[in-house]
């Protein structure tokens, strides 16, 4: 019931334009290349030259192969890892180490097992710079938004999985990164569980408008969560088409599944990606 | 229609993915081997008694109702604190001084992977030494008083603090630290949430097997050069060919490492409430 609750509350608000790229945009590589050294003294080269944008509250899905360097990218974008050449910025600065306001959800939850969930989800606000008397409301608020009720106290031990996704994407959202990079956040729920995830992905998204960039392997998922679709071609990885997604926001998980523009869209993927009926 | 529907009741409308909502750790609820363990200690006395009436001269292995009373005698006569708190101190000032220097030094290194193997040979040569040997050295450099076999149990139990916190720290899963860096997480703070809190069970290994090895370096200590201490007792018990004096000293350095291990439990229970 709380889901529906949750639908019923983005369906009241107004329908927003698809933001437009602002000045600068959020996070932008240019021709971007990453190779590790391999122990017999070769290079694996895992991007040769990725050029993208993603503005202002842009909700940007990649989508690839496996092994293709998506996770990679994201790992540049927040200074985890240095590129073997062009350049990386973040609201116009070249990357170096860390760059404020960029936040990162992998699809372990990586959450403290020595923490409880409010524990947790405060050490996003605690390091996003929330002044500390404003910072137990911000937990309170969060825990809220993502119905973890009654589940403040609990370890992390104690959590499902799906809950324990929650708790990283609060305390990611407690963070308040104006960037949010999401490495395969839901891949390891099960079916149900992640299509609920992404209506409360898309329900935060629509209410805080966060430039994400989301990758993932699902391309239902990313058709059906972003405004824009990056497919990835297999290692090396080169972008291999851009998809504007023209469905109307917000959506609905259900009724999307059925609209000819989602399959269309899907199945030009899926082709892109040359994958077998 | 292509099919028929035939749940019955309630549509599952409940929300998908909370079914498990909390995993209550089931509360086991077993007898208390307390009972059980005391009974085998009673027999174990009795048999012991049996025999040194009937098998050997308590002589040479006493028998536990001449040791009962000399330890009354020795409380009576305040020996038995006297002596008991000297080895207390000893081995718990060592203990604890190896995990004030063993956990920072432990961090430290596995931080510095460059330096801990720089540092490896060294380290793994003391540990390997048997320690035991250094009594004699610490006696010529610390006199006989406490400070010889403070530094006795400190060294006994050190590398037991520095192994086991690098091989905590070595356990820490890196996308916790990847995720604290990408919030540009200050060191002290990753120190404080995440290092420490991930090595505190390995810590608290580290006293459970500390307790015996501080113990130990304390006895030795006391055994080489002392004047006091229940290592001394049962040293110059020995000298007087008192077999009772030998194992009165003996039981009580078991009960204090009993004592000790309980009360580690104990507080080791109260800290990791989260596992």
């Amino acid at each position: 019931m709380a889901l529906m609750a949750n639908v019923n509350r983005a369906d009241r608000m107004p329908m927003s334009p698809t933001p437009q790229p602002a000045q600068s945009p959020r996070a932008e590589l240019r021709d971007l290349r990453i190779s590790f050294p391999l122990p017999d003294m070769s290079t694996l080269e895992v991007i040769s030259g990725i050029s993208m944008t993603v503005a202002e509250g842009e909700f940007v899905a990649v989508v690839g192969p496996s092994g293709s360097g998506k996770s990679t990218i994201l790992r540049a974008l927040c200074g985890l890892l240095e590129p073997s050449g062009g350049s990386v910025l973040v609201d116009g600065k070249p990357v170096s180490g860390p760059p404020p306001g960029v936040g990162f959800m992998f699809q372990k939850d990586a959450l403290l097992p020595w923490r409880t969930v409010a524990g947790n989800i405060r050490i996003g606000a605690e390091l996003g710079g929330v002044p500390g008397d404003r910072r137990e409301e911000r937990v309170a608020s969060l825990i809220k938004l993502l119905r973890l009720d009654g589940f403040e106290n609990a370890w992390p031990r104690q959590l499902s999985g799906g809950m324990r996704q929650r708790v990283s994407l609060g305390r990611l959202l407690a963070y308040q990164p104006s960037l949010m990079l999401m490495d395969e956040p839901f891949g390891a729920l099960d079916y149900q569980t992640k299509i609920a995830m992404g209506k409360e992905l898309l329900s935060v998204w629509e209410a805080e408008r966060r430039a994400i960039i989301f990758v993932t392997h699902d391309i239902e998922e990313a058709v059906a969560l972003a405004d824009r679709v990056l497919v990835f071609s297999a290692r090396p990885a080169r972008i291999i088409a851009d998809y504007k997604v023209m469905l109307p926001r917000p959506r609905h998980m259900r009724s999307m599944r059925g609209d000819p523009a989602f399959t269309r869209l899907t199945e030009a993927i899926w082709s892109d990606l040359a994958l077998p009926e | 229609m292509a099919f028929t529907k035939t749940t019955s009741g309630a549509t599952p409308s409940s929300t998908p993915g909370d079914q498990p909502a909390i995993r209550r750790r089931r509360s086991q609820w077993r007898s208390s081997p307390v009972l059980g363990q005391i009974a085998v200690i009673l027999a174990l006395l009795l048999l012991w008694e049996l025999a040194s009436h009937h098998l050997y001269n308590p002589f040479w292995g006493s028998r536990p109702s001449m040791i009962a009373e000399r330890l009354w005698e020795l409380a009576l006569s305040g020996h038995l604190w006297m002596h008991t708190s000297t080895t207390l101190q000893e081995a718990g000032a060592g203990l604890l001084l190896a995990a004030a220097v063993g956990v920072p030094v432990g961090i430290g290194l596995a931080r510095a992977p460059r330096l801990a193997r720089l540092l490896d040979p060294i380290i793994m040569g003391l540990y390997g030494l048997p320690r035991v040997a250094l009594a004699p050295l610490f006696i010529l450099w610390f006199g006989i008083g406490l400070i010889s076999k403070i530094m006795m149990s400190f060294t006994m139990v050190l590398f037991i603090f520095i192994l086991n916190v690098m091989e905590g720290i070595r356990t820490i899963d890196q996308d916790q630290l990847d995720l604290m860096k990408s919030m540009r997480a200050g060191k002290m703070y990753v120190a404080w949430t995440v290092l420490l809190p991930a090595v505190v069970p390995w810590i608290m290994a580290s006293f459970r097997i500390g307790v015996g090895l501080a113990l130990i370096g304390a006895v030795v200590g006391e055994l080489i050069g002392s004047n006091r201490g229940l290592g001394w007792y049962v040293e110059s018990s020995g000298g007087q060919l008192d077999t009772t004096g030998v194992f009165s000293g003996l039981i009580v350095l078991m009960i204090l490492a009993m004592l000790a291990n309980y009360l580690i439990g104990f507080i080791e229970k109260r800290m990791i409430k989260w596992r």
